[in-house]
């Protein structure tokens, strides 16, 4: 984690204690760095994904560009994406490992599929994410925020671009995010969805906050 | 089997650009006040033969007006990856593949660079991860008694090069010479040398990569340009966020929203340097929108190598300034499941062409007449199914920055998503909030309303045999749907099956289909990993159905139908890689080869991929050649072929490859020897299982290519 990640993480949980937020949101210890899967290419081009990690999977669908993180993941993770278009443009998706690009691959093939993974070889598939906890940033597109997204014992600090899939991996009670755009940042728009249901909306800027219910 | 092939052309295209991602119009100019020369790069590939891809990982590419100038001067003049893939200060992989711009180039970028002359170039490569290579299969698999060919075909492996990951190359009386306000091309050819194969399983091949520009081989680009006149309040107009896009011309692949470059009118001026098939030709659309102007298109001639295209937006197709801008908003679900949104749903703006095409008065709003007309702007649904995305803090999305019209003369917006019939809307923009209005095409009297619509589907659900993994190993299915007798794939399942050693030997799918077609081929394949790690293209056998009647269009929302064809007939097993590879006689840059399966039981083909034929004329050395990394099996490969554009008429609509007769050749590709296991093997160094096992311990060892020239040789008549 940067320096400045740690300092945002802290600054994160003093101030979410003075606005009110209850419980030990806002004061969990730092989770490790994680990996972003990010997709990439031609902007607008649809595509379908299943991301794993050991533990849980989801399956999604989405635009380029998309980055996908996943909170409390368990490596070796993978992710499979397929275009969802019959034309020739460019799918690419990425891991990104401490800032740096840990593998990469490629398709214009109509309906081309690309398939990574990371911190070693994931046998299977894992089941569906029980509960499926997602949280998305749609933007501004390309922006760079920080954020702090937490359940009650675990925070872990993004730095990252909208839009952005979150996905909560087995969380430890309620999860909340907090979002720093800094200053000219506009505002974030954010869902977070449950089971696939929408269960949470916050358009705010240039910080912004959403919790599960 | 749609798995990785990298950079193949799209059916309807005239040629298959190769990827062409710096268009994205947030990249075009720098932010850097004294940049104001335009350069935009673009690669070459000569890459060695008998491989199937030749991949390079491109972070940027620096230009220095100083020959000998350190890592660590202050003239370097970056162009970066284009925003797709990347974003400023973010580290980002651009992958060229050399194999598929061998011929038309790929564009990298365009960006901002103070005029002078520039006298270095750095290609910077990913220190980390510089490339990979997958080699076709080797033609006379290794043995022990003959180990030169011990190395797998048709699967990955990483490249380590003989210098550093910085290649440069120089000219002491300048490279290129970019001026203010011109769009100066830097054209690079990446050649890599004859690779030295991994002396260990899973090393690396090491290769030389050298760089030139000129290209020795022709630069296959053309130069589009003219004048955009703006009537009325030239630069004025509002809109609700106070933003407003640049006035800005995109070269889009004719019929499509897909942008190839972009440039912003600078003076009442536009160019665009685009990639153009030597003699062929390569046909574009040009759109214009922006400046809170009104929008304005044009269909292009044929584009070819060296020639210059004046496209002029003046005189009556001149746009009108001073516009109110409004936005469109809503969502797109599905018809059939109630609540259940459409993510990734594309919803674009058709006007017609500009006079004097003659399609120039068309209703685009008959499904019949949208390859007519030109997509001016494009939103894409997001994970709840409203559009448009945002844009950026500077810039709006282009559903936010519409021109307000009134609802006797409204937009024609299409909503497409895969598996889903397209539809076709009436669209009007409001300049509040409100998000606009949109009306149901087909009444005399539309109804506006909210710009909420739900888009039909309807379902095929049926099973395929499989031969299960063993126990410890999955097996991942994916399944597609495309059109009758074509190479268009309509649909793929939204998740890959998992199959697992208890699996009883079939598996159960259900795909979401576009219920106005009316009969699929189906195929399914695997995605598989290599010893573990991600392989490229699949072991297992592509089973195929064809001829599959689809599902009834829905009689009201939610009632929506299934087809349930009979089980497929062939089973997926474990056989292995291979390749098939040849020489395309009288080919052009229109050609391409298509790879098909019988379906064993109505013996039609299904098509499963194509690939365009690589390096041809004007190149030095031309070999007219293509090749398949694919399962080892029977299959069949043909000629297939765009019609040459007339040089001197503009087409109504994106052409469409057809089969060319007596070109069709049956391939068998052998399947690999066994390695593992109790039997002996020939090849000891392969570990268990490679893309896959069998269950008695065996796995498929080195696969085996297989020669397959078209047209095939005429077989000499039987004698009487």
């Amino acid at each position: 984690m940067s320096a400045l990640g740690a300092a945002m993480a802290f600054s994160v949980a003093a101030c979410n204690n003075q606005t009110g937020f209850s419980g030990s949101v806002g004061n969990t210890p730092n989770g490790p760095p994680l990996a972003a899967y990010d997709i990439l290419g031609t902007v607008g081009t649809p595509f379908i994904a299943t991301v794993s990690d050991s533990r849980s999977s989801w399956t999604l669908q989405g635009v380029v560009p998309l980055d996908i993180i996943i909170a409390n993941n368990i490596l070796p993770a993978a992710i499979i994406a397929t275009k969802t278009t019959s034309n020739s443009n460019l799918l690419s998706v990425e891991i990104i490992s401490g800032f740096r690009v840990a593998n990469v691959q490629s398709t214009s093939a109509p309906f081309g599929t690309v398939s990574l993974q990371i911190g070693g070889t994931l046998s299977s598939i894992s089941p569906p994410a029980d509960p499926d906890l997602r949280i998305f940033n749609s933007g501004p597109l390309n922006e760079r925020y920080s954020a702090l997204v937490e359940d009650v014992s675990t925070g872990w600090v993004i730095d990252g671009r909208a839009p952005t899939l979150i996905l909560f991996d087995n969380p430890d009670g309620k999860v909340d995010a907090t979002f720093f755009g800094g200053q000219d940042y506009g505002s974030f728009t954010l869902n977070m969805t449950l089971g696939g249901a929408v269960v949470a909306t916050v358009v705010h800027g240039p910080d912004a906050t959403i919790r599960e219910p | 089997m749609k798995h990785s092939f990298v950079h193949r052309t799209a059916g309807g295209l005239i040629v298959a650009f190769v990827i062409v991602i710096g268009v994205l119009l947030a990249g075009v100019g720098s932010a850097r006040a004294a940049k104001n020369a335009m350069v935009e790069v673009g690669f070459v590939g000569v890459p060695p033969p008998n491989f199937q891809n030749v991949l390079l990982n491109v972070q940027s590419v620096r230009i220095n007006p100083d020959v000998s100038a350190a890592p660590g001067n202050g003239k370097w003049q970056t162009i970066p990856v284009p925003p797709g893939i990347g974003n400023a200060g973010r580290n980002a992989d651009l992958q060229i593949d050399l194999n598929a711009s061998q011929n038309t180039p790929q564009i990298f970028n365009t960006a901002g660079v103070q005029a002078g002359t520039y006298r270095i170039v750095e290609l910077r490569l990913d220190s980390n991860n510089p490339g990979t290579l997958v080699p076709d299969c080797p033609n006379a698999p290794g043995t022990i008694a003959n180990p030169s060919n011990t190395a797998d075909g048709c699967i990955s492996y990483p490249i380590q090069l003989a210098g550093n990951n910085v290649i440069t190359f120089s000219n002491a009386d300048g490279l290129i010479f970019p001026a203010n306000k011109i769009m100066t091309p830097l054209i690079l050819q990446v050649s890599m040398s004859a690779p030295v194969p991994p002396t260990v399983p899973g090393g690396a091949y090491t290769v030389t990569i050298t760089l030139t520009t000129p290209p020795t081989n022709a630069a296959e680009t053309g130069i589009v340009t003219g004048s955009v006149n703006v009537n009325g309040s030239k630069g004025s107009g509002s809109s609700a966020s106070g933003k407003i896009r640049k006035l800005t011309v995109t070269a889009e692949a004719i019929g499509t929203n897909t942008a190839i470059a972009s440039t912003p009118v600078k003076n009442g001026q536009y160019t665009l340097i685009l990639p153009a098939a030597a003699t062929f030709g390569t046909l574009y659309d040009l759109a214009v929108a922006g400046g809170a102007d009104t929008y304005a298109a044009q269909r292009l001639l044929p584009l070819y190598q060296g020639q210059q295209i004046n496209a002029e937006f003046t005189g009556s197709n001149s746009l009108t300034g001073g516009q109110t801008l409004g936005n469109i908003t809503g969502t797109i679900s599905d018809n059939c499941v109630a609540t259940k949104p459409i993510v990734g749903a594309t919803l674009q703006l058709l006007i017609p062409p500009d006079p004097p095409n003659p399609n120039s008065s068309v209703d685009c709003s008959v499904p019949g007449n949208a390859p007519l007309c030109v997509a001016v702007a494009t939103a894409n649904t997001d994970n709840t199914g409203y559009f448009p995305l945002p844009g950026t803090i500077s810039i709006p999305a282009e559903f936010e920055n519409v021109p307000v019209v009134p609802k006797k003369t409204p937009y024609v917006m299409e909503v497409t998503a895969p598996g889903y019939d397209p539809l076709f809307v009436y669209a009007v923009p409001t300049s509040n909030s409100k998000g606009g209005t949109c009306a149901p095409i087909g009444s005399t009297t539309p109804t506006f309303g909210a710009c909420d619509f739900a888009l039909n589907t309807g379902y095929i659900t049926g099973a395929i045999p499989i031969e299960p993994p063993v126990p410890g190993q999955t097996t991942l299915v994916q399944v597609f749907a495309e059109d009758a007798g074509t190479n268009n794939i309509e649909s793929a399942l939204p998740m890959p099956i998992t199959v697992t050693s208890s699996n009883g030997g079939t598996i159960g799918y259900t795909l979401n289909v576009p219920p106005s077609v009316s009969t699929f081929d189906l195929f399914a394949t695997t995605i598989d990993t290599y010893q573990g790690v991600t392989d490229p293209y699949p072991g297992h056998t592509i089973v195929v159905k064809s001829g599959v009647t689809g599902p009834a269009e829905p009689s009201k929302p939610g009632a929506c139908s299934t087809a349930t064809p009979t089980p497929f007939d062939q089973s997926i097993e474990c056989i292995g890689h291979g390749s098939v590879t040849g020489i395309v006689g009288n080919a052009n840059l229109g050609t391409s080869v298509v790879l098909s399966k019988q379906d064993t039981v109505s013996l039609d083909f299904v098509a499963i991929t194509n690939t365009l034929v690589q390096n041809q004329l004007p190149n030095l050395t031309p070999s007219n050649n293509y090749s398949f990394c694919a399962p080892a099996d029977t299959y069949q490969v043909q000629e297939w072929q765009l019609p040459t554009p007339e040089a001197d008429a503009t087409p109504s609509s994106s052409p469409t490859a057809s089969p060319v007769p007596d070109t069709a050749a049956i391939v068998m590709i052998p399947l690999p020897p066994s390695a593992g296991g109790p039997s002996p093997t020939p090849t000891p160094a392969i570990r268990c299982p490679t893309t896959c096992e069998n269950p008695d311990g065996t796995c498929p060892g080195i696969c085996s290519n297989v020669i397959q020239p078209l047209p095939p040789t005429p077989s000499p008549a039987p004698t009487p």
